[in-house]
């Protein structure tokens, strides 16, 4: 589904990503460790189309379609998903409204007809229930005031309502309390499935006890310096990331 | 320098002769303000445009055929008022009752004085050249008088057409008495093609407990347009100002209140969004002259590639205001490196226990919010005007009536669609 070669990726002339490889097929999970400022969020928001980043060499193919000269609205509509680490306050757009744009966008996009009002209300009644978010908090502007749990639980809303094929969750579980994380988590296990894949940066073993990884990858310095199975990350839990860069 | 002789001369025919003693006091004020223009237009070259453009500042005689403008009159409008080129077109009019509107020259000797007490007394013609202009070359004032507790729900649409190819002067005069409450929408309409100018001066006078809604509509495209509006506040009444602006060659707009009397209330609300190459400058003062009054101002603007914004606001608090509150903010977005906003905040205060602030910033659309909208598949266009369209919430919900505010949104989300950004 996703296949990631020898990418490269600076911003504002600093060298982030260095010769990056990552392939993810549909039906697994994918998670990312790595220290902070290693370029996990890079690689997601590059991954995601953010026009701000210039990939310098290698490429991105998504379902058999090299991604470079596409942009973040089009890549949406293919499937893919970013639920961001930092989910940004727009002040004056509801939820609600926000996300009818988006899925009739979406859905126009297939060639699909809109939904209508009643049909769209239905939609989020249903995508609600599954993260438990309260209405209150969807008709107010995105992410304005928010709590960061509740920033979180709207990032998987909104990836609910869109149903993508690639979902990248960028530390969707740091400042969630055990309540917020089982929630999220039942969330982002409900939308798994054969056709889709998900992706999950974080830097704590306790989410993949819930979100069960096929295959953990360790972030440094821009590129994947290793990958293993679940248990990697109870080894990298345990021992810390100096033990890679010594073994290097 | 203007040529005074010609305005002399111009004012010669007039027959009445306290407007003629009106009119050549105006004219000995010129100097004076032509003085202060350097400073009041710094930005904003009207003077040297319409000189260059017109020659005279003097405006046409000819009496045009009236029918053709009936088309204009939008349909939603149950009250209107058409003047054509300044002059009061009754037949194409639709007034409600509880308000007489009449010409200056036509009222009864009597209502005369009422309105000459304040007729071109206090407006700000000692500051504003083209203010002084207009006093002098205006033809006939267009009277409004609301009358005592006289409570209009529905809104008065003023709809003044520019169909000349010299200068068009518009003057209105409106008086609202005690315990009244009206709305109006003023808005230009320009038919000419090769670019006209009109120059607008309106004085309200706002008795006790009155309130007044005001809406301003400017979208004329290659025109000139001066517009001042000058309004003189009784004690308890309200005035709220909506001023939307979204294309002219130049349009300055003058919007000055004085807050004469105890706890008044006057709101000062605008938006503009401007593209191709419009230059719109907005110039406000608010006058606190008694105590416990309150004024709240908010301008927001996003300006395109090549256009021009101005905002200056004025806060004058007396010695004699005390317990003002007194705010003010601007603020703008920049659409390209060559877009240009001057704004400027002016506060002067002699009384000691105040509550005023101010703020203004120019910024850009913020691209994190951008990227975060066309990653849920939006496009560019529309995400850049949901963010466009949720920068001017802030304004449009300070309009009250569920109506009209819908009716600006609308036009907003319509006129966004015209910016040109990079
Ligand atoms: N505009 C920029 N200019 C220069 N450097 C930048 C810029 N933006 C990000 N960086 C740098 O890129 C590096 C990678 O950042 P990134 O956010 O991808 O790290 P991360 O792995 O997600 O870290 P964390 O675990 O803290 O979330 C950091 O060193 C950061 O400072
Ligand atoms: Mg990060």
């Amino acid at each position: 589904m996703l296949e990631i070669k020898n990418l490269h990726a600076s911003i504002d002339n600093t060298k982030i990503l260095n010769g990056l490889d990552l392939s993810v097929n549909a039906g697994e999970v994918h998670a990312i460790m790595g220290p902070n400022g290693s370029g996990k969020s890079t690689l997601a928001s590059v991954i995601a189309g953010r026009e701000d980043y210039d990939v310098t060499d290698g490429e991105i193919n998504f379902q058999g379609n090299e991604l470079s000269d596409i942009g973040p609205d089009e890549r949406a509509r293919e499937g893919i998903f970013l639920a961001f680490q930092y989910p940004v306050e727009i002040p004056g757009v509801s939820t609600t409204n926000f996300m009818k744009t988006a899925v009739n966008q979406i859905r126009e996009s297939k060639g699909e007809k809109p939904l209508d009002a009643v049909e769209f209300l239905k939609l989020m009644k249903e995508k609600m229930k599954l993260v438990n978010i309260k209405q209150e908090l969807l008709s107010r502007s995105i992410n304005e005031g928010f709590s960061g749990g509740e920033k979180k639980r709207n990032e998987i809303f909104q990836m609910a309502m869109l149903n993508p094929k690639l979902s990248i969750l960028d530390e969707t579980d740091s400042g969630l309390d055990i309540d917020a994380l089982k929630i999220v988590s039942k969330g982002v296990n409900a939308l798994k499935s054969k056709e889709n894949a998900t992706v999950v940066v974080t830097h704590y073993q306790r989410l993949l006890e819930y979100i069960v990884p096929d295959f953990v990858h360790v972030l440094m310095d821009g590129k994947i310096v290793k990958s293993g199975d679940k248990n990697l990350a109870l080894e990298l839990e345990e021992k810390g990331y100096d033990w890679i860069k010594v073994k290097n | 320098m203007i040529d005074t002789v010609d305005l002399r001369k111009s004012i010669s025919i007039e027959d009445d002769n306290i407007i003629k003693d009106i009119k050549s006091k105006s004219i000995d004020k010129l100097k004076l303000s032509y003085k202060k223009y350097k400073e009041e237009y710094k930005y904003t070259p009207l003077l040297r445009n319409i000189e260059k453009k017109f020659g005279s500042f003097n405006s046409s005689k000819n009496i045009k055929k009236v029918d053709s403008y009936k088309d204009l009159i939008s349909t939603n409008d149950k009250y209107y008022i058409v003047t054509l080129n300044g002059t009061f077109i009754e037949n194409l009019s639709k007034i409600p009752n509880g308000i007489d509107i009449k010409n200056l020259k036509d009222l009864s000797k009597n209502e005369q004085n009422i309105f000459i007490h304040s007729y071109s007394k206090i407006d700000d013609s000692i500051d504003d050249i083209f203010s002084s202009i207009n006093s002098i070359l205006h033809s006939n004032c267009l009277t409004f008088r609301i009358k005592k507790s006289t409570i209009l729900k529905e809104k008065i649409s003023i709809i003044n057409i520019v169909d000349s190819s010299k200068p068009t002067y518009f003057r209105k005069c409106f008086i609202i008495d005690k315990n009244s409450e009206v709305s109006f929408s003023e808005e230009f309409i320009n038919i000419t093609k090769d670019g006209n100018f009109s120059n607008s001066v309106n004085e309200i006078y706002m008795d006790e407990n009155a309130v007044l809604n005001y809406f301003s509509t400017q979208n004329i495209n290659k025109n000139y347009h001066y517009n001042s509006i000058n309004v003189f506040q009784k004690r308890n009444s309200t005035s709220n100002f909506h001023t939307y602006s979204f294309s002219g060659s130049i349009i300055r707009n003058n919007l000055n209140i004085k807050l004469l009397d105890k706890s008044c209330f006057a709101n000062m609300y605008g938006f503009y969004a401007i593209k191709n190459g419009s230059h719109i400058d907005n110039h406000t003062s608010v006058d606190h002259l008694d105590e416990n009054s309150i004024s709240n101002e908010h301008y927001k603007g996003i300006v395109d590639n090549g256009s021009n914004g101005v905002f200056n606001g004025k806060i004058f608090v007396r010695q004699k205001a005390q317990k003002t509150n007194a705010f003010q903010s601007n603020n703008n977005i920049l659409l390209s490196d060559n877009a240009k906003v001057n704004t400027k905040p002016q506060l002067e205060i002699w009384a000691d226990d105040v509550k005023c602030s101010h703020g203004c910033t120019v910024g850009q659309l913020d691209d994190d919010a951008l990227f975060y909208l066309m990653s849920r598949g939006i496009s560019r266009k529309d995400a850049i005007s949901l963010l466009l369209s949720a920068f001017s919430t802030d304004i449009t919900e300070k309009i009250e009536d569920k109506e009209i505010r819908e009716e600006y949104q609308l036009m907003i989300l319509k006129e966004l669609e015209g910016l040109n950004y990079e």
